[in-house]
């Protein structure tokens, strides 16, 4: 982005009406362009709202971080560079070094480094905090030629990475990746030194603007994509299954196409961290189940769920899949390495991320590999994510043993030793509740997203509660599937969020939330904060069976939910989860 | 208005935003009120980026008003 650009931005912004969102860009060096273009990112990226960033003192990072601590704001972002943690290894009072005045600086980079690390870590309790270290490259200040790496410039990078290391385990702190950094930013274009002897701003623009682009995407990742389809021949592997057999197909050094082999392993990666894998292959079934099972694949076939093998138009091959999976097309990504299949997926799905796979460029396998890693990026993995597959697979199980047994719904969860459990804790806040309130669509009270600093505010009043359920039955475990928040008055409950995921529908697991809010809380009314939305359908059915119909502030009374809720035991239709 | 005086008024627009293109050919820091040295750094900045220059800032009173900026490009941009 140019300055000219985020300026313009920031004018097409200045009258926004909406809430605004602040954050704290905590410097040592004078922030002036890298405020301009930060601002700028954070408007592309918080479309409605008008951007506020504070700023402390000019020269003062230690005491910035410590003023980020108290500042109302929903992020903070502290960005260090080497001047800023000793005076002596900026340019402006740069000093060549003696062997002790390095130790000198060695240890005033220590003390100041840890300092930082304490207000980072006590900050991160009340807000998200991003944190980057060093872009510009230390100054050549030591006694020994550039091209060898000095005791100073091996002891202070230590430093950082120590610091790095030890609070990138907390809990709300995103570090900006370094590598990243040097994608976008060449080290040698990054520094100006007119500008930073002139003014205290020692970026060139461009640099500016990379670092203000990764730090604006650090305050709200994306929501990561659920699923990935892949198709088969010269993708998976290399080579037509229909043309050279399971035996013919390749993905090794050999044959040249250890690409392929590459992309096994990525997907294996991805279905560890609980992405959902399935196929979408022309082929002939058999040929496929014999390529599946060739013991040299690089992941378990298994991860694959479904496997839609047809000579129909991959588009519907892609709509099934997303059927089994029951989720939206926006949340998928789709891999072929055939341009015209990619266009007609796209046609029928054109919310679908779609990716062609290089298959005549085993260069571009590595920006594949990025893209699937942005895509599909979490900042941390729950337990949820690993039993994700497996919890599909076992719901079509579920769906079967149903509809062969014939049972009721009430029957069919007792036959099923179906076991619930409820969570009120509020402290510590549970990550996967926000993480469920964020990316649940359908079973979802009103569709409100929240952003971490101000879901942790919701709870801070001694009114509200959360609730956080959890679900297994004989096929295994859903994991933690429900979310509740609201606030209680008295015999009154007022529910903000209720949210619940597609893979626990049709178990009746929201009436037993309901009947745990009754019993466990001692109340008589609910009143619920429900708007309709694109997609909350199911939400919307449920709420006409239990409150009557679904409608602003509608409310559930606990004698007639109970009466209804025993009426509702009656045998039903069981829906693919 | 020739497309030099256009591009330069575009980059005092994106600086001064509240500037009329009437004000902006007549601006100095002293009759534009948010005329700072922070908006003379950023407009400077994005003079340069916009016309690919280095601007010698040893002589910054060169840089005073649209029509000194608007002369040294003419010096100064090919």
């Amino acid at each position: 982005m140019k300055l000219i650009e985020a300026l313009a931005i920031l004018k097409g912004a200045k009258d926004r009406s909406t809430g605004a969102f602040t954050c704290f860009l905590a410097t040592g060096f004078n922030p002036l362009h890298l405020n301009t273009f930060l601002t700028a990112e954070l408007a592309l990226l918080f479309t409605d709202q008008k951007i506020q960033i504070q700023n402390g003192l000019y020269g003062d990072l230690l005491g910035n971080v410590s003023r980020l601590e108290k500042a109302a704001v929903e992020v903070g972002i502290v960005v260090i560079e080497w001047a800023d943690l000793d005076a002596r290894l900026g340019i402006r009072s740069s000093a060549l070094s003696s062997p002790s005045l390095c130790v000198d600086i060695v240890e005033t980079v220590r003390t100041r480094a840890s300092q930082i690390q304490r207000s980072i870590e006590a900050t991160c309790q009340r807000m998200p905090v991003i944190v980057c270290f060093p872009t510009l490259p230390l100054l050549p200040i030591s006694f020994v030629p550039g091209w060898q790496a000095s005791s100073l410039e091996i002891e202070l990078n230590a430093i950082m990475q120590s610091v790095c290391s030890q609070i990138s385990q907390c809990a709300q702190v995103r570090v900006l990746s370094p590598q990243r950094m040097d994608m976008a930013s060449p080290l040698p274009e990054r520094h100006d030194v007119e500008s930073e002897l002139l003014t205290g701003f020692p970026y060139r623009l461009a640099h500016a603007s990379a670092l203000a682009n990764l730090l604006a995407q650090l305050t709200r990742q994306p929501t990561p994509k659920k699923g990935l389809i892949t198709d088969l021949d010269d993708t998976l592997w290399r080579g037509l299954l229909g043309e050279v057999g399971s035996e013919g197909i390749s993905w090794d050094l050999d044959h040249h196409s250890q690409m392929h082999a590459f992309y096994q392993r990525i997907l294996g990666a991805l279905a560890s961290e609980g992405v959902l894998l399935g196929i979408a292959s022309k082929n002939e079934r058999a040929f496929v189940e014999s390529a599946l099972g060739r013991k040299d694949l690089a992941l378990p076939p298994m991860v694959f769920f479904p496997i839609e093998v047809s000579w129909g138009a991959k588009s519907e091959a892609v709509a099934r899949i997303l059927k089994t999976w029951n989720v939206g097309p926006d949340s998928v990504v789709f891999i072929d390495d055939s341009p015209l299949e990619l266009a007609e997926v796209k046609a029928s799905h054109p919310e679908m991320e779609c990716l062609q796979f290089p298959t005549k460029n085993s260069v571009a396998i590595y920006d594949l590999a990025l893209r699937l890693r942005d895509l599909f990026g979490k900042s941390a993995i729950l337990e949820e994510d690993s039993i994700r597959a497996q919890s599909i697979r076992r719901s079509h199980a579920v769906a079967n043993d149903y509809k062969a047994a014939r049972r009721t719904a009430a029957n069919f969860l007792e036959h099923v030793e179906a076991e619930m459990s409820f969570d009120f804790t509020k402290v510590p806040l549970d990550p996967r509740a926000l993480e469920l309130v964020n990316k649940t669509n359908q079973f979802n009270l009103n569709g409100k997203r929240f952003k971490e600093a101000s879901w942790q505010d919701y709870f801070r009043s001694p009114e509200s509660f959360l609730l956080l359920a959890s679900y297994t039955d004989k096929y295994g475990p859903l994991g933690k599937i429900a979310v509740i928040a609201g606030r209680q008055n008295g015999r009154k409950l007022y529910i903000d969020t209720w949210v619940m995921s597609c893979r626990a529908f049709s178990r009746r697991i929201e009436y037993m939330c309901l009947e745990e809010l009754f019993a466990k809380l001692g109340v008589d009314d609910i009143e619920l904060d429900y708007v309709r939305t694109e997609r909350n359908s199911p939400l919307r059915e449920f709420l006409a069976e239990v409150s009557g119909g679904a409608s602003p502030k509608c409310r559930i009374y606990r004698h007639s939910f109970e009466k209804r809720s025993n009426t509702l035991r009656e045998p039903q239709e069981m829906t693919n989860g | 208005m020739d497309e030099m005086e256009k591009r330069l008024a575009a980059c005092f627009s994106a600086v001064l935003p509240d500037l009329s293109p009437e004000e902006i050919r007549q601006a100095s820091p002293t009759s534009v009120e948010g005329w700072d040295s922070v908006a003379t750094v950023t407009l400077l900045a994005v003079v340069e980026e916009e016309f690919g220059i280095t601007i010698d800032e040893e002589d910054p009173a060169r840089f005073d008003s649209f029509k000194n900026i608007l002369a040294y490009l003419q010096q100064t941009v090919k």
